[in-house]
């Protein structure tokens, strides 16, 4: 039989995760003196031993092709993750469909993400002040500004100054320059008054406080043997873990806040996956970050006597509010690109260039069929051969064929695929949240989440605009469409949890009837319970949401800071 | 991807795109309802030693050679489909896509266009198709590798060997000789990232104004 069993010790804040919202918690925090212990769900992962960088698809089996369990192959940096994690199963209601990816290692999401760094702007603050739709947040762009600069600057994100409307600039790095491919699409989009400028990504092109610059493998998503890239364990915890106020736990599987009874949260109990064992931490604030949807999970799990519905949630909100990115993608081919002299196309792990949503004066003349926006992101050219690398080709752009004339075609046709994929505004909705499965458990024996999901008309007809300017840009560089989605898929929209970019579920607002934490994303019924992923978010921008988790988390642990002096909060 | 079995699809999924933008591979998810399902644990193992056949029997893999090598042969810039190891890489393939997918429809689509060939050229020229002469091979190949002229009675083999030939092709240009044919000149370090090189800018550009003419056609850009 487990035994429960509890450490003496208590901390001044425990941290429950250890990706973008968990990790820079504890780096501010631990540099502000705290004594931490951070759980975290997986095993440790260190980038700079574990990457693997530079390896051939050729190297590994199926040419390090995807599994149900390795979504993204041999290579990914995600050592144990996916939409599927062997014995920790969710599920969905008849008619709701959700993916819930989830990275169980050290630094989580951010060892693999697509490291795209965009400030929400002015208006993605208030956008129901705007349109009449969602919610407004409690804070303003001006008061989370210093913040994103604090994050840019730690992180290292390269950019360029634009000037552009509600898409605020930062402190950039400069930018790489653009591949072949992506000078053609600038100059297709500029003939269709698209603005198409650098992307702003998380990956350094100078080097930053011992941090190298980029060597352009392009293979971020494998993580990065040189730290050049934002990660969690090489960017926040290793600089927190030099503190010696920073303890980190692996394997260890957040259960429950516990309560005293005063309210006020006492610690976490979580599960030693080694010994499944059951665990107590102690610690006198309690961080919650273990992404949207578990820190909903743990907190609907946290039942007592005076949280029956689980800790924090008198408004009945915890697991309300979920949202996802709105995504759909087309692909296209571009003869123009045939048997061009060969070159390097690598670079950094990502576009080089991206377009901003560029409707905002459409919008405010009523002249759109949709509320928000969306950007668009773009990939293409010589990128590196995994397994099917040009097999369709010889039906999708030859009359089929054999022999040494197909394969000498082949080759003269290598490089010449483009695509473009949409990331867009989903709007909050009462269809769309997370609740606990009364009647199905984990391997851990924590109960489960169940997810209800729905896109509203304002999604879908997004992603009708997103399929008709993609094919747009394409026909533009006289290429041929490749894959495109109609009505009757819905425009191509993903699924709900496809694009990786839950948020929601524990809204931060300024009346506590209507809000599960403060703006200072601080419970409003347990006031040493705070959360730095990204359930506070109160709507899900177009932009890509871990440079706002970051900026958010860091303006959190900075009040946590602060009330601990001013002995609001008790350590 | 909607069609798991095919090594390569038009369709763009999340997983794709994010190969496409930089990040990683691609596969294929069971979500929802089959998430509490469990299949095997999450174990890659590199090869190590001679490789073993899981799928194809000895005649088999002598068909499989012979045709992956019509489809891919040697030229002057790389070796044939056989020499870059294809037969290995859809062996393999054919038996992962099987336990990824839990079920048999690709094998059952190879073992079947393998049968039909060996039917065929015992018919037409009293010898298995491995056996038969390079001639008599291509003769029965133009019956199925263009689809569009194919006779109709002929789809389940076209079918087969638009498959085979997605498999042959996708094999060889992720093999090491393939991507040295290609050639893709990255995963390296680079010390100065220069973006496009203008000489290949300047080509772009002149097609832009006068379109060009290769395997495919480029129309020149208007207005």
């Amino acid at each position: 039989m487990a035994q429960v069993k509890s450490a003496p010790k208590t901390y001044d804040v425990i941290i429950v995760g250890s990706g973008a919202g968990g990790g820079v918690a504890a780096h501010v925090l631990s540099l502000a003196g705290a004594k931490i212990c951070m759980l975290e769900a997986g095993e440790w992962f260190d980038c700079t031993k574990d990457s693997k960088m530079f390896g051939w698809p050729y190297q590994v089996p199926h040419r390090g092709a995807g599994t149900q369990y390795r979504p993204w192959g041999a290579f990914d940096a995600t050592t144990v993750g996916g939409w599927e994690v062997p014995g920790e199963p969710y599920t969905t209601v008849p008619g709701s469909e959700f993916m819930w990816w989830r990275a169980r290692m050290l630094g989580g999401r951010t060892n693999h993400y697509g490291r795209i760094s965009l400030r929400m702007g002015p208006y993605d603050f208030k956008p129901y002040s705007r349109d009449g739709k969602g919610f407004d947040w409690p804070i303003s762009y001006d008061d989370l500004a210093p913040y994103y600069d604090k994050a840019e600057e730690l992180i290292g994100v390269f950019g360029s100054q634009e000037g552009l409307e509600n898409t605020p600039d930062g402190k950039f790095q400069p930018p790489p320059a653009p591949r072949g491919y992506e000078k053609l699409i600038k100059s297709a989009s500029d003939r269709l008054r698209i603005p198409c400028v650098p992307s702003r990504l998380a990956i350094l092109t100078r080097p930053l406080n011992g941090r190298p610059a980029c060597h352009y493998c392009a293979q971020c998503g494998r993580s990065c043997s040189a730290n050049a890239n934002f990660n969690s364990p090489g960017v926040h915890i290793k600089p927190a873990l030099t503190t010696g106020n920073l303890e980190v736990r692996t394997g260890a599987m957040a259960r429950a806040v516990m309560v005293g009874p005063d309210g006020n949260a006492t610690g976490v109990s979580y599960v030693d996956k080694k010994t499944r064992t059951e665990m107590e931490v102690r610690g006198k604030i309690v961080v919650l970050a273990a992404s949207c949807c578990e820190t909903a999970r743990i907190m609907l799990n946290s039942k007592s006597n005076l949280f029956p519905n689980g800790i924090a949630n008198s408004t009945g909100l915890v697991g309300k509010y979920v949202m996802d990115t709105v995504g759909s993608a087309v692909s296209g081919f571009l003869p123009i690109l045939q048997d061009l002299p060969p070159q390097n196309e690598d670079g950094v792990g990502g576009m080089h260039l991206y377009m901003p949503w560029w409707l905002y004066k459409e919008q405010a003349a009523n002249k759109m069929p949709f509320a928000r926006g969306y950007h668009i992101e773009l990939g293409g050219g010589r990128g590196m051969p995994g397994a099917g690398a040009l097999g369709g080709y010889p039906t999708r752009f030859l009359d089929g064929g054999y022999g040494v004339e197909l394969k000498q075609n082949l080759r003269k046709l290598y490089g010449c695929e483009v695509h473009f994929a949409g990331r867009g505004e989903m709007i909050p909705n009462e269809d769309s949240y997370c609740e606990i499965d009364p009647n199905v458990v984990d391997q851990w024996g924590i109960p489960v989440l169940r997810f209800h999901f729905k896109w509203s008309q304002d999604e879908i007809l997004q992603a009708k605009h997103m399929q008709e300017t993609f094919q747009q840009l394409i026909e533009a560089m006289g290429g041929v469409v490749t894959s495109k989605a109609g009505p009757d898929k819905n425009w191509g929209i993903a699924r709900g949890g496809e694009i990786i970019h839950e948020v929601g579920a524990t809204k931060m607002g300024s009346d506590p009837k209507t809000s599960v934490l403060n703006q200072y994303c601080q419970a409003w019924d347990v006031k040493n319970l705070f959360i730095t992923d990204a359930a506070p978010f109160v709507s899900n921008a177009d932009k890509n949401p871990t440079l706002s988790i970051t900026a958010l988390g860091w303006r959190t642990s900075d009040y946590i800071a602060d009330q601990v002096k001013k002995l609001n909060v008790k350590v | 991807m909607a069609d798991k079995n095919q090594a390569d699809n038009a369709g763009v999924s999340r997983r794709d795109m994010f190969q496409i933008l930089g990040a990683a591979p691609v596969a294929a998810a069971a979500v929802g309802a089959h998430s509490s399902h469990m299949h095997m644990e999450p174990t890659e193992a590199a090869p190590k030693g001679p490789y073993k056949r899981q799928t194809f029997d000895d005649h088999q893999w002598e068909t499989v050679t012979v045709l992956s090598d019509l489809i891919i042969p040697a030229d002057e810039r790389s070796v044939s489909a056989s020499k870059a190891g294809v037969p290995e890489f859809i062996d393999d393939w054919i038996a992962f896509r099987t336990q990824e997918d839990g079920n048999m429809n690709l094998r059952a689509e190879i073992f079947g266009g393998l049968m039909w060939l060996d039917r065929e050229s015992q018919q037409l020229f009293g010898k298995n198709f491995a056996r038969a002469s390079e001639e008599q091979q291509k003769q029965l190949l133009d019956r199925v590798a263009y689809p569009l002229k194919a006779a109709k009675d002929d789809s389940p083999w076209v079918a087969f060997f638009t498959q085979f030939r997605s498999l042959t092709v996708g094999g060889f240009f992720s093999s090491k000789a393939g991507v040295a044919d290609l050639p893709y000149l990255g995963n390296r370090a680079v010390a100065e990232w220069k973006g496009c090189d203008p000489k290949v800018w300047a080509i772009i550009e002149e097609r832009m104004k006068n379109g060009y003419k290769g395997v495919l056609e480029a129309k020149p850009w208007t207005a």
